[in-house]
């Protein structure tokens, strides 16, 4: 096992050079540049700024400059904000972006199985029907659709909760559910249908004829078994809370990473695109990691083993 | 049958409620289980034969139902325990195995656990003593080196290992019937025959009662003491092994015989398939459900269910079609040589 972890390790760094490559040299591809803007500036101060910043290097000089940069761990400076690194800017908005992300990703988990579990128990009752509207509507309507309509209603119009901020904990409630609503009911759909399918198994019936009560059945032999494609959606799925997201950041005013990501690329902040790419794939493939092993735990017949060198 | 049974099934109606309408798979099945015997229940697939035993242990999927009839074990008409009762005696009083030994063990819990679950279900025992008796069960069933083996997973397992799993969490809780739906049918001719014979020592030792389901006539043929023939959802023969495969008295039993190969007629035999295709159970036929596949049809057979008719040269069996009716023509082979005589 830690054979293999070392080995899945190994292999994301080479991941992640690929990544970082290929987000460097298309990068570089855009025209325009950090510099480049409307308001013309005075030709020596862009030759002085790119001299800088390097940008008049070659473009492979400045490829092995910006890999050692990273291998400390030292993504450079912003290219746009004078005084900032890029290492500062993740640090500055990775907390408010972490804090909704994990609260979403235990709303995905905590309402969304629950939620397959009593549709599947009620199969075409009320119950059934009225979770499976509910989460109809939640991944069809697009997340900023569902934050304004609840800005709206719970923040203007009852005043339960602020409009934007995050000064105390009322503050989490929009945003949070905003983030996870079309995830929790991708979730509650897909623990439906899987805890369906698993009830029709062979298996099923066995722990029945042996007189398990109810419960044991459902939760040892039925739920077990049905959260297997669960699980495979939930790694991308706890990449892409903790993330962020840029319009819902936008909508409540959340000083997270999202935005600065978005500004990066129209800003053509070279170092902010490239690091918070990097940060963001790296990010991904760990949960991709622990989904993986995560299998392991939950369906014995998965073997992870190192591939023969 | 001297002493009385340990299951009796009167009069069994099962249905399944489908878009097309009401399946009646199950249609007044009435058989008794004596304590101790091996009782075959034979027939083609859509008999009804296995539905009669979910019927039993009330295991049908959410569409089936039970619409009427009894099955009294040990007393007590299991129609009318509630589900908490009725949860008691699975696994504990009647013990169950399935046909497919691949899909019937849960993939992702050890087998050992499975068997242990079982006993502490029904037993006040502690964990590890329930683990103790899953070792002796597996040595029961004769699973290799049982105590390693506890831990292993279904995958690890080959099927005749797996039904073996199967069998010793069927018999984990010494139940006083047990029921095998096709226990062979998924394995490989040379496994089918060591989990034949590893039942019918069990049942040996441990003095059970079983049903055994099947559609395999050579398997009925060396285990059982009684045969149920199934058609169309009703039992159509029933009898003693020596008596029905030496005399059968319906045609479809008949043909039934005459559809399997027997190595003694030599290479060259055809065998006799039984024209035509088993009925449609949404609107089964008035009649007897053979009738439109039976060569001995007559008018009579289309118009209405024959009853049972005692067999009065054997006094166990019982066969449902019309040639048994007093004023019926007499055919050679349906009907006994002597019944023609007198």
């Amino acid at each position: 096992m830690a054979g293999y972890v070392l080995q899945r390790l190994g292999q994301m760094l080479l991941t992640l050079l690929a990544i970082a490559t290929l987000t460097f040299f298309l990068m570089h591809a855009i025209p325009g540049g950090p510099f480049v803007s409307e308001r013309m500036l005075a030709p020596e101060i862009a030759t002085a700024l790119n001299d800088k910043f390097g940008l008049n290097d070659p473009i492979w000089l400045q490829y092995l400059n910006y890999l050692r940069g990273i291998l400390t761990f030292d993504l450079g400076p912003s290219f746009r904000y004078p005084g900032v690194t890029v290492n500062e800017m993740i640090a500055d908005g990775l907390p408010v972006t972490l804090r909704t992300g994990v609260l979403a990703v235990i709303c995905v988990v905590a309402l969304g199985v629950p939620m397959g579990i009593v549709a599947a128990l009620n199969r075409n009752k009320w119950p059934d029907t009225a979770v499976m509207m509910l989460a109809t509507i939640g991944v069809a309507i697009p997340s900023y659709v569902i934050a304004t309509i609840l800005l709206y209603v719970f923040a203007l119009r009852l005043g339960w909760v602020p409009t934007f901020g995050l000064d105390d904990w009322r503050g989490y409630i929009l945003p949070v559910f905003a983030l996870s609503g079309f995830w929790i009911s991708f979730v509650a759909r897909l623990a439906r249908s899987s805890l369906l399918e698993t009830f029709e198994q062979d298996y099923m019936t066995t722990a029945r004829a042996k007189g398990l009560r109810p419960g044991q059945v459902l939760f040892k032999h039925g739920l077990r078994n049905s959260l297997i494609p669960v699980v495979t959606v939930l790694g991308p799925v706890v990449a892409n809370l903790i993330t962020g997201s840029f319009v819902i950041e936008q909508i409540f005013a959340l000083p997270g990473i999202g935005r600065h990501f978005v500004l990066s690329i129209t800003n053509r902040d070279y170092t902010a695109i490239m690091g918070i790419t990097i940060f963001y794939a790296a990010l991904l493939m760990v949960m991709i990691l622990i989904v993986d092993l995560l299998y392991v735990w939950l369906d014995p017949r998965i073997k992870l083993r190192k591939t023969a060198q | 049958m001297s002493r009385p049974p340990i299951l009796s099934v009167r009069n069994l109606r099962t249905s399944f409620f489908a878009q097309r309408g009401e399946v009646q798979a199950v249609r007044g099945v009435s058989f008794d289980v004596a304590p101790g015997e091996i009782l075959g229940i034979v027939g083609e697939s859509g008999s009804g034969k296995s539905i009669t035993c979910m019927s039993i242990l009330r295991l049908l999927k959410s569409t089936g139902r039970i619409v009427d009839g009894q099955a009294i074990f040990d007393g007590q008409d299991l129609m009318e325990l509630d589900e908490n009762a009725m949860a008691d005696l699975r696994g504990n009083d009647i013990g169950m195995i399935f046909q497919d030994p691949m899909t019937s063990l849960n993939p992702t819990l050890s087998v050992g656990e499975q068997v242990v679950e079982t006993i502490i279900r029904h037993r006040r025992i502690s964990r590890a003593e329930a683990r103790k008796r899953a070792i002796e069960l597996f040595e029961l069933v004769r699973i290799p080196s049982a105590a390693q083996r506890l831990k292993s997973f279904p995958h690890e397992f080959s099927g005749g290992m797996r039904q073996r799993v199967m069998i010793a969490m069927a018999l984990s809780c010494d139940p006083k019937l047990l029921i095998a739906d096709e226990p062979t049918t998924a394995l490989d001719v040379t496994i089918q025959r060591q989990i034949l014979l590893l039942l019918k020592q069990l049942q040996n030792r441990l003095g059970m009662a079983v049903i055994l389901i099947t559609h395999d006539l050579g398997v009925i043929a060396e285990v059982t003491d009684r045969i149920v023939v199934m058609y169309g959802g009703m039992v159509m023969e029933q009898g003693s092994v020596t008596e029905l495969f030496a005399h059968p008295r319906h045609p479809y039993t008949q043909g039934l015989l005459r559809s399997v190969p027997d190595l003694r007629d030599g290479e060259h035999t055809r065998l006799t398939p039984i024209a035509g295709t088993p009925p449609d159970m949404i609107q089964p036929p008035p009649g007897c459900p053979f009738a439109p596949r039976c060569v001995h049809a007559m008018k009579q057979c289309d118009i209405a269910i024959p009853p049972l008719y005692p067999m009065a040269e054997a006094s166990d069996q019982t066969a449902r079609c019309w040639l048994h009716h007093a004023q019926a023509p007499r055919v050679a082979g349906v009907n006994a040589p002597t019944a023609e005589v007198a």
